[in-house]
């Protein structure tokens, strides 16, 4: 753990783009989240790490009210993004979520074109003005996913026909095409091989520079990798939040050490 | 794994000794499998078995219904008789009944007799009951529409009478005949030698299919016209109805509404209904329909909605099977890229949920064809002789019958060729069941194949 050169990985931190404080979820009767608060900065990719049902899911959900879909969800405290409470009553949940982008777990491209999958994002939002601009947007979000030399030829067909990386570089594209200020990846590389999971980790790496991406990830190999910024969730709490060279090499809490160090998880 | 390390549970035997050897456990295991297997073998026999009896034995007394006995004769139409005015005015016309007509045919019977050289010893009152009453009647109505044949000599095929048409199809033999007020051994023997004469035959006829029903005494004119209406009439109604009706009310229960005690109380009542004797559906048909709204008796529209009701359930329950079965990482993904929930259930979820939905709606609507209760209630078993209009006419409110309650009302006839009349309109139904399970099949497949 200690040859993984985080130190030399400075952080740039402008501005905040997420603030959350106090925020409590609540899954029925289960206290899902605890007091979290956290402030993401832009054009940074934050991860979320921990033990399986820590919680760090169900928050980054929070972030564009997934969990509103979940009829037994409650979400207390407050969320900001740019300053603006999304749990604001005159907040729509559909504005926001064309705003903060979202990549699942699973790849799940729609049964549809590989085109049309891309397109989706922008012609509901109504993004393009007509078929040549709408092509624009579909080439530039699958130039971003670094997709496009490989559909290029193909855009017609299936997107469910791809392999698991690029049904997952897909989604990215989709993700991005609509043009999102903020990109939250709920364990983007949990269901691929180590060479699509690379693939994907580069792309973080450049998506950075236009979003501020959130990620949850099971391997800390992986959040030492893609991120600057690592928060540490256990048992619905955020035990500790900093820059991820000092997470990894010099932990505060002796929670996040015992997991950093393989002691639990 | 977790008993299976519990320490001391470890039975002695199990994964121990040798391979080739197999332990008590295993033989058991594999006898009760074996065992099963033939329980099932036993069954799926059992089920193929009925299943071919009960086919040969529909087919065998139905298929005839298909053919019908026909002697062919030439006819001259009588002005005196027909049109003594001789202004050929409908309703002048109209007057000379079918006892008017009776004679005309006699009297072309008795020639094609001698024609072909027939000594027969039957006075010309008992050669025409080789013909049906049916005949007369339907050469009235011929010259009624068309009064210009008044005064010609035609063609006529005649149908024959149902003991004659039961003589070629098996039903009816000489000894038989003795002990039979209707036909004598003498008539048979008429109509064989007409048959050789080539005056005579039995061929395919479709006119069991297109014409109306006929009254007890004349089997041999009964038809599925008018039931074949009626019943499509109704099929009609249950889809345009049903389907809309059946998935807003699925999509709504399963992606829109809040779970709460109401939703439950209507999940459990919808399932209920699903379970709710078809007669029941019948009677509440008679209470709103006809008692309260004032619905015509006997009507495809009445016959319709009630099949709606008791269809909707089977449609609520399929469409929302085929809505929960798909997976939610597409409603997910339609979500998170900002689609509001109903964009996200009509471009993406209900398209998926097609095949079910299909499936689901076609097997109600078989359901709904072969249903006959609640129509008795209505009074949909009413001897219907006149062909509803077309649905743009008010052919809806006419009244009608439907396949099912054909068959219940043929089987309660006594003359035993309506045997052969149910056996056939229960082909006829089978045929149409066949047909709409055929369609579920290459529709499910259709719309899977897409992707």
């Amino acid at each position: 753990m200690n040859d993984m050169r985080h130190v030399e990985r400075t952080v740039r931190v402008d501005t905040t783009k997420i603030t959350a404080r106090d925020v409590q979820v609540f899954y029925g009767d289960t206290h899902a989240i605890r007091n979290v608060s956290v402030d993401i900065p832009d054009k940074t990719v934050t991860a979320f790490i921990g033990p399986s049902g820590c919680g760090k899911s169900t928050f980054l959900r929070c972030l564009n009210r997934m969990n509103d879909t979940i009829s037994v969800a409650r979400v207390e405290g407050r969320i900001e993004i740019d300053g603006e409470d999304i749990y604001d009553r005159r907040v729509d949940p559909v504005q926001l979520r064309a705003k903060v982008g979202m990549v699942f777990q699973k790849p799940n491209p729609f049964p549809k074109s590989i085109y049309d999958n891309v397109a989706y994002g922008p012609r509901i939002h109504g993004l393009a003005r007509d078929r040549a601009d709408l092509d624009g947007i579909v080439e530039k979000a699958l130039r971003r996913a670094a997709l496009w030399a490989e559909v290029k030829d193909r855009l017609s067909a299936a997107g469910t026909g791809l392999s698991g990386g690029q049904q997952q570089r897909l989604c990215i594209a989709r993700a991005v095409a609509t043009s999102p200020e903020v990109l939250l990846m709920d364990e983007p590389c949990s269901a691929l091989d180590p060479i699509a999971t690379d693939q994907v980790e580069n792309l973080i790496h450049e998506l950075r520079e236009n979003y501020s991406v959130v990620i949850v990830t099971h391997s800390m190999s992986q959040a030492s990798r893609v991120s600057q910024k690592t928060a540490y969730f256990h048992l619905g709490e955020l035990v500790e939040y900093g820059e991820t060279g000092q997470i990894f090499t010099n932990p505060q809490d002796e929670r996040t050490e015992n997991y950093i160090t393989g002691r639990i998880g | 794994m977790t008993d299976a390390t519990a320490p001391g549970a470890v039975p002695s035997g199990a994964g121990q000794g040798s391979l080739l050897a197999r332990d008590t456990r295993t033989a058991k295991r594999n006898a009760a499998e074996g065992r099963f297997k033939i329980y099932g073998l036993v069954a799926v026999c059992i089920g193929i078995a009925a299943l071919i009896v009960l086919l040969t034995s529909i087919l065998t007394s139905g298929l005839s219904a298909f053919r019908q006995t026909t002697i062919d004769m030439q006819v001259t139409l009588d002005e005196e008789r027909l049109d003594p005015s001789g202004a050929r005015d409908y309703d002048e016309m109209a007057r000379v009944t079918t006892f008017g007509y009776a004679p005309l045919l006699r009297d072309g019977l008795q020639a094609t007799i001698a024609a072909a050289g027939i000594e027969a010893d039957l006075d010309p009152g008992d050669a025409m009951d080789l013909i049906s009453d049916e005949s007369i009647a339907q050469l009235r109505n011929r010259v009624l529409d068309n009064p210009d044949l008044v005064g010609q000599t035609i063609d006529l095929t005649v149908l024959a009478s149902g003991r004659i048409d039961g003589f070629y199809k098996g039903r009816v033999s000489y000894a038989s005949a003795e002990l039979d007020s209707n036909v004598s051994p003498e008539q048979l023997r008429l109509a064989e030698a007409l048959e050789e004469r080539g005056a005579l035959r039995t061929g395919l006829d479709w006119r069991f299919l297109t014409a109306p029903d006929a009254s007890d005494t004349r089997p041999e004119a009964a038809g599925l016209g008018v039931a074949i209406l009626g019943s499509a009439y109704m099929m009609l109604i249950v889809l345009v109805l049903a389907l809309p009706i059946g998935v807003a009310a699925s999509i709504y229960l399963e992606e829109f509404a809040p779970q709460n005690r109401w939703t439950d109380l209507i999940e459990v009542n919808i399932s209920n209904l699903a379970a709710v004797p078809s007669i029941v559906f019948g009677i509440l048909g008679l209470a709103i329909f006809i008692n309260f709204a004032g619905l015509p008796q006997s009507a495809p529209i009445v016959g319709g909605l009630v099949l709606t009701l008791m269809t909707l359930p089977t449609i609520i329950i399929a469409t929302r099977a085929a809505l929960k079965a798909v997976p939610p990482s597409i409603r997910d993904a339609a979500l998170g890229l900002g689609a509001s929930k109903m964009q996200s259930v009509f471009h993406h979820v209900l398209p998926l949920a097609m095949p079910g939905i299909l499936t689901g709606t076609i097997i109600g609507l078989a359901q709904a064809l072969g249903e006959t209760a609640p129509l008795l209630l209505i009074g949909m078993v009413a001897f219907v002789r006149e062909y509803p209009d077309t649905p743009l006419d008010g052919g809806f409110f006419d009244p009608a019958t439907a396949l099912p309650v054909q068959v219940f009302n043929w089987t309660q006839r006594s003359d035993p060729a309506f045997v052969e009349r149910a056996s056939g309109a229960i082909i006829v139904l089978l045929a149409f069941l066949l047909l709409m399970n055929l369609t579920a099949v290459f529709l499910r497949r259709r719309f899977e194949r897409r992707w």
